[in-house]
């Protein structure tokens, strides 16, 4: 699904001169947090501004190295490990590249782009992740200006993502400095190139995700829906669960990427539009009444989406050490899935250390349950999404 | 293997509060000082509702809010969950579950972000659920748009009640001012307490009399006016007046910072930390929540200064400002009433320009910019010797407020700052750290006072001879002469000196 933001932002954009930019400007940005679902559209955003695209250089994904690297000292308060984690990418790009970078950019994201933007209450970031630069920030010039020491500039903006005209005016302000005369016009164009990325990547993976739920049911396969914060899909905060999963050989599908083709969504939520409980597709007020956080509400879609899903037998929730957003979902998410005989699993407390002994335990546990109950499990969600009572209520008995 | 239950999950939806309800159903409240809460039952019983203030937050209240929600929840979640619920639990054991969910109701205030303070809900659903309490009434005022009725109609909170609520809150922030700044230099202990007593319960009846008019001009020449507080304040002061106090004993002045919850109760969710000061020989410099009300009008104003291609931002940025003017105003004109000792807010504009370098006032959740900006503030500016910053365990906008803290300490390496995470649990570890600073604290008062001292060119019982000549009374505004504490500043303006 495209979602509309700027109409003819291009048409009205005059060329800009960009004779006092540098051609060969190199933009470092942390793979970190929102990172992980918006890296497409920034890529493109800072192209559209004359940045080449090889010139758009990413920290590499989290790892215990990385972090030994570059974090010792840096770190100033105990806090979830994906934010904690920010310091180890600053330090990436400030001194671990071959080539160096001019300018190192990472956004304050105080409000995200999201497909429930109009269904919900509102779309913002976790605290944490609004403020972790800020904080990250403090332990590079505490003992004087680390960012200056590597002649980088840092600029690290507060965006609203959500609202395009605001984020223009953000960005413009926050990067003049970077692209001399860059004018509001300038940058509403290159947002409209960044999110035209943005969505043609979601739309693909969404796409292919289609079709392995739809193999899946055909074939009566049973899917895992993998239900996380973005950041769970860095191999060294999510610690590759997912690849565990799939190496027993079911396909594993994350929440961001669900399908939100009408007709599937349709057959799955239409009955509730028509008897007035949902209001839309995406209507999740009555589960979840405070949806303020972008991530915890597209959290919430997925799981009331995997609850209902045939094909979808299970649900393996991962949550970081201390997610205070997470916190108080824990108990709606699962009930939201075990309404309709899903199975739910969940990872929590994920930190730096990847469990791999208990992650091979909890694996084969799942992949037991799977094996055992997914059949009669896509068949009763199949029948309860047909209205077929009887057949819910045999195959309810044959469990107990 | 999960079973398949007949519904689909739905969030808790409470029942509504209706008219007849107001006659038979007593409002909880809590998480504010007991001024606070005795003006606010005031405020309710004015207004035609039974209304009770929860028993001030215990460690038991602690073990059982965590016992009973999701795991993972920060400090005051897990205190204001378990002290509803143990409240809850003491009544049902006296009257039935049943007349417990039908005699009370609790009222709390909620917010759209960024925060999980907006899904505090969540957690008090859960522990009621886990407890059989599921049909317990839970309602929420979203503080930036907190008037409207609740469903059922029952529960107005009209512009009238939140009008006399403000004012009840802020006196209350003035009494625990002056009730701060006597205490420490009381010659008779317990006569600063006793005259607080009294002044809360002068405001109390004031609240419970005020008539509010229940238009919209009504309710604004109301509340610049509101004649009963106000004559009510200067009846309190009097009770302060005769507390007899010695302002040349040397004390280290200690702000106190930090998560709003925390810094704003006084027991043990956040270690008893005022009184434990106090006893370690400081004075403390409390949090007053008027700080809190005028940071939501300015990020409110905020939004509308970003935003001025929406319709009405100019007129919708106009107003906000004008509310912040006004809420000043009149909290300016409280401490008159107290004869300016009540220190003066810091202004926003401030707080957010010292902030800047260090954190974006444009981030929100929690307290923002303002941990920084005040501690920046009281150091730089000589309102303390020492900064206490409270913080909860698990506190999401907090910990990233003190990792910015790192940069401010590297441009201000002498500023004392105490930045104590709250457990609930591990009291020892935060105190003792507290004490650490506080050690030095004392000895930057005593240097400060010496070199009072010399500038002034008095002597201490020269001083105390001037002080007692003077016959000043007890509450008045007190000098500022460029040194944080109070015995210190005294003898600067004794002398006629500045430092």
């Amino acid at each position: 699904m495209r979602i509309p933001i700027l109409r003819n932002a291009s048409a009205k954009t005059p060329s800009a001169d960009r004779s006092d930019r540098n051609p060969d400007l190199r933009v470092g940005i942390p793979r970190i947090l929102n990172q992980w679902s918006t890296p497409r559209f920034w890529t493109a955003f800072f192209e559209e501004l004359g940045v080449k695209r090889r010139n758009v250089v990413y920290s590499s994904a989290t790892s215990d190295a990385q972090q030994k690297q570059y974090s010792q000292g840096r770190g100033a308060v105990d806090c979830c490990y994906p934010v904690k984690c920010i310091s180890g990418h600053y330090g990436e790009l400030l001194t671990g590249l071959k080539k160096p970078v001019d300018v190192l950019f990472s956004p304050k994201v105080v409000s995200l782009r999201s497909f429930l933007g109009s269904h919900v209450v509102d779309c913002l970031g976790c605290p944490r992740v609004m403020a972790g630069p800020e904080s990250a920030r403090g332990g590079f010039v505490r003992e004087g200006d680390s960012f200056a020491a590597s002649g980088v500039r840092y600029v690290s903006p507060v965006v609203n993502m959500s609202e395009p005209m605001l984020l223009a005016r953000q960005l413009t302000k926050a990067l003049e400095p970077v692209f001399p005369g860059l004018s509001h016009d300038e940058t509403l164009r290159a947002i409209e190139m960044g999110w035209r990325e943005q969505d043609d990547f979601d739309a693909e993976s969404r796409e292919v995700a289609h079709e392995v739920l739809e193999r899946c049911e055909r074939e009566s396969r049973p899917a895992i829906l993998a239900l996380g914060r973005p950041y769970h899909m860095d191999p060294g905060i999510g610690h590759e669960i997912e690849n565990e999963l799939q190496a027993c050989g079911y396909p594993v599908i994350w929440g961001q990427h669900l399908p939100l083709d009408t007709q599937l969504l349709d057959r799955l939520f239409g009955k509730d539009i028509r008897d007035g409980s949902l209001a839309s597709h995406f209507d999740i007020s009555d589960v979840w009444k405070s949806s303020y956080s972008a991530n915890t509400n597209e959290l919430i879609w997925a799981a009331r989406f995997g609850a209902r899903h045939p094909a979808i037998a299970a649900a393996v929730r991962f949550s970081s050490y201390e997610c205070g957003m997470d916190q108080p979902t824990y108990t709606p998410v699962q009930k939201i899935l075990e309404a309709r005989g899903t199975l739910f699993f969940s990872f929590q407390d994920l930190d730096a250390t990847k469990p791999s002994g208990s992650v091979r335990i909890r694996t084969e546990t799942i992949s037991y349950y799977l094996e055992r109950h997914s059949k009669r499990i896509m068949d009763r969600k199949r029948a309860l999404l047909s209205g077929d009572a009887e057949k819910v209520r045999v195959l309810s008995e044959s469990d107990e | 293997m999960s079973i398949v239950s007949q519904k689909d999950y739905q969030a808790y939806k409470p029942r509504g509060f209706t008219t007849s309800d107001k006659e038979k159903v007593t409002l909880l409240f809590g998480g504010l000082t007991w001024r606070a809460e005795r003006l606010l039952e005031g405020v309710f019983h004015g207004s035609g509702y039974h209304a009770r203030a929860l028993p001030q937050a215990t460690k038991a209240d602690l073990l059982r809010g965590r016992e009973l929600a999701d795991v993972g929840q920060c400090c005051p979640t897990a205190f204001t969950a378990g002290n509803l619920v143990n409240f809850l639990l003491d009544e049902s054991k006296a009257r039935g579950s049943q007349d417990v969910m039908d005699s009370y109701a609790y009222l709390t205030a909620g917010s759209c972000g960024s925060c999980r303070f907006g899904q505090y809900h969540q957690s008090y659903e859960l522990a009621l659920s886990n407890l059989g309490l599921d049909a317990f009434r839970l309602f929420f005022m979203d503080q930036t748009n907190p008037d409207g009725a609740q469903e059922g109609g029952g529960l107005d909170l009209s512009p009238a009640l939140l009008s006399k609520a403000v004012l009840g809150i802020m006196a209350a922030d003035v009494i625990q001012d002056v009730e701060y700044q006597l205490r420490p230099y009381e010659l008779e202990a317990g006569a600063t307490d006793r005259a607080s007593q009294l002044a809360v319960e002068e405001l109390y009846q004031a609240c419970q009399d005020a008539k509010v008019p229940a238009n919209t001009l009504g309710v604004a020449a109301w509340t610049l006016h509101s004649k009963g507080i106000m004559r009510a304040l200067c009846r309190a002061r009097r009770h302060f007046d005769a507390v007899a106090v010695d302002r040349l004993q040397v004390k280290p002045k200690v702000k106190i910072t930090g998560e709003f919850y925390l810094q704003t109760v006084e027991g043990d969710p956040n270690y008893n930390i005022h009184s434990w000061l106090e006893k370690e020989g400081a004075e403390v410099y409390p949090a007053p929540v008027v700080i809190w009300l005028d940071y939501l009008l300015r990020f409110n104003s905020q939004y509308w200064e970003d935003r001025p291609y929406l319709p009405r931002a100019r007129f919708n940025l106009a107003a906000l400002r004008l509310a912040s003017k006004a809420l000043l105003w009149k909290y300016d004109q409280m401490r008159r009433a107290m004869n300016g000792l009540p220190h003066r807010v810091p202004r926003q504009h401030d707080l957010r320009d010292l902030a800047a370098p260090y954190f974006d006032g444009r981030l929100s959740g929690g307290e923002g910019d303002m941990l920084i900006g005040k501690a920046i503030w009281a150091h730089t500016r000589n309102k303390a010797h020492m900064i206490a910053e409270l913080s909860p365990y698990g506190c999401m906008p907090n910990t990233m407020s003190i990792g910015a803290m790192a940069a401010v300490q590297g441009a201000h390496p002498d500023m004392l700052w105490a930045a104590l995470e709250v457990k609930g649990d591990s009291e020892i570890h935060a105190l003792s750290r507290c004490q650490m600073l506080l050690t030095e604290a004392k000895s930057r008062a005593a240097e400060e006072f010496d070199r009072a001292l010399h500038a002034s060119g008095l002597t201490l019982s020269e001083a105390k001879a001037r002080a007692a000549e003077t016959r000043q009374p007890v509450v008045r505004s007190l000098p500022s002469r460029g040194a944080s504490g109070t015995a210190a500043n005294l003898v600067l303006d004794l002398g006629g000196a500045e430092l």
